[in-house]
């Protein structure tokens, strides 16, 4: 274990009240843990204090007025097998879900740490982002809800203050079908993806009405493909229009080489991708 | 530096102990208590060789901290025989070879034990799966998965009678 992560105090705050005081106080010198699967693998240095959120009850999956509420501290194994999500386009979560990492670490893992980590390749923000999830966060001062497309400012970085934590994902009611892919390199399972995508298509009478492209690992968070979203809406959607698409997404692509690819091959990669989970989203929405 | 007070119920027996913020629960569990069948691989949740379960379901223990685990069933590799008698997935690992250097061995076991506890009879793929988090580097998977496979048969034999 790295020296320099010895932080030399840990709460164990029981209301959300009491949590938020104590990163107020404790200045940005604490870290919120709740899997402890990011950060006990990142260590940080400079933190002096943890603040354990496992009692704090954000550990659940609800439906409040069409709305589905997710805990911040549900873990991923519950988000792959919840009957509230089970059914499309919900069910694009559970199955970005369970190709995340490894069975184990879905059962550690959270959905707030998902989308807190803020990784650009984090599997669970695209399905949300696919269906225009909204973060709800609290602080001292009150809460707010935004949605989760204005959460991430660049790589491992959020809109989050210093005293503010995030409490709950909200998932509105949504019409269609619904897609997950990832490519990812198969020597090991816990690998993160070379590229992922998300997509969400819902048509009326074989008419597009209204679709999201959400790219992973192309860029400094994930993004949306604004202008191939553009290309499909009020379209009849047909392998032709699904093309266009999938290769004005990979445009918007903005990659970088890294050690798993090539920026090159992730463009490409993309609009593969794309074009293979609309049809599958397409194929869902008439399912 | 604060230290905690914990009390967690390890293999059936509730014990306290105080612990640092940042100890991990393999720490404590190998240096506190003497437990040292839970190994520590690569202490960044890759290998699977600290897997333990709690409350049911496999976890890490190299990712998980001590203080976290506090008021909760912890099951170790310790845990699973009853008296001299080897558990049936302890046994079929003997009789499938499915262990060689034994470094993998337990945390392979408690991730077989938790799944086989949420499903009696999963399939060769799910087992296979369910393992992606335990790396072997000497036998390879194939006996483990062999040994899994027959010691869930042997357990819904047992729970029949």
């Amino acid at each position: 274990m790295s020296i320099s992560f010895t932080p030399s105090a840990y709460y164990r705050p029981d209301s959300l009240r009491e949590a938020v005081a104590l990163l107020s106080n404790l200045r940005g010198k604490a870290r919120l843990i709740a899997g402890g699967t990011d950060l006990l693998v990142m260590k940080p240095s400079g933190v002096d204090a943890l603040i354990d959120v496992g009692v704090l009850n954000l550990n659940y999956i609800k439906k409040k007025e069409g709305t589905i509420c997710i805990g911040a501290a549900t873990t991923v194994d519950l988000v792959e097998n919840s009957p509230l999500l089970a059914g499309w386009p919900y069910q694009v979560l559970p199955e970005a879900a369970k190709s995340m990492a490894t069975p184990t670490i879905r059962n550690m893992a959270t959905i707030g740490g998902n989308v807190c980590n803020g990784s650009p390749a984090a599997d669970l923000c695209l399905a949300l982002m696919a269906l225009d999830a909204s973060v709800s966060l609290v602080a001292p001062k009150g809460g707010r809800t935004l949605p989760l497309k204005d959460f991430h400012v660049g790589v491992n970085r959020t809109v989050l203050a210093e005293d503010e934590l995030l409490a709950e994902v909200l998932i509105p009611k949504s019409a269609g079908g619904a897609s997950f892919l990832k490519l990812r390199r198969h020597q090991t399972a816990v690998d993160i993806a070379v590229v992922n995508v998300s997509t969400r298509l819902n048509c009326v009478n074989g008419r597009c009405v209204d679709a999201r492209i959400v790219l992973g690992a192309v860029a400094e968070k994930q993004i949306c493909a604004q202008k191939a979203q553009g290309l499909l809406l009020n379209q009849i959607v047909d392998p032709g229009v699904i093309q266009k698409a999938a290769e004005q997404a990979a445009e918007e692509a903005r990659p970088i080489d890294d050690i798993r690819a090539s920026a090159s091959y992730r463009k490409r990669m993309v609009a593969v991708l794309v074009r293979r989970s609309l049809e599958l989203s397409a194929g869902r929405c008439r399912a | 530096m604060t230290e905690i007070p914990i009390r967690i119920c390890v293999n059936g027996e509730w014990r306290d102990l105080t612990v640092k913020p940042y100890e991990r629960l393999v720490d404590s569990l190998r240096e506190r208590l003497g437990m040292t069948g839970t190994k520590v691989g690569c202490g960044e949740g890759e290998c699977g060789a600290c897997t333990v379960n709690i409350d049911g379901k496999a976890v890490l223990s190299c990712l998980t901290l001590a203080a976290q685990a506090d008021g909760k069933q912890i099951k170790t590799i310790e845990g699973l025989r009853k008296g001299a008698e080897l558990h049936p997935i302890q046994k079929a690992f003997v009789e499938e070879g499915a262990a060689q250097c034994g470094f993998c061995t337990p945390g392979m076991i408690m991730t077989a034990e938790a799944m086989l506890g949420q499903d009696p009879n999963p399939s060769e793929e799910n087992v296979r799966k369910t393992l992606a988090n335990n790396l072997c580097r000497c036998t390879g998977y194939d006996k483990p998965v062999k040994a899994i496979l027959k010691a869930a048969r042997e357990l819904r034999g047992a729970n029949h009678e």
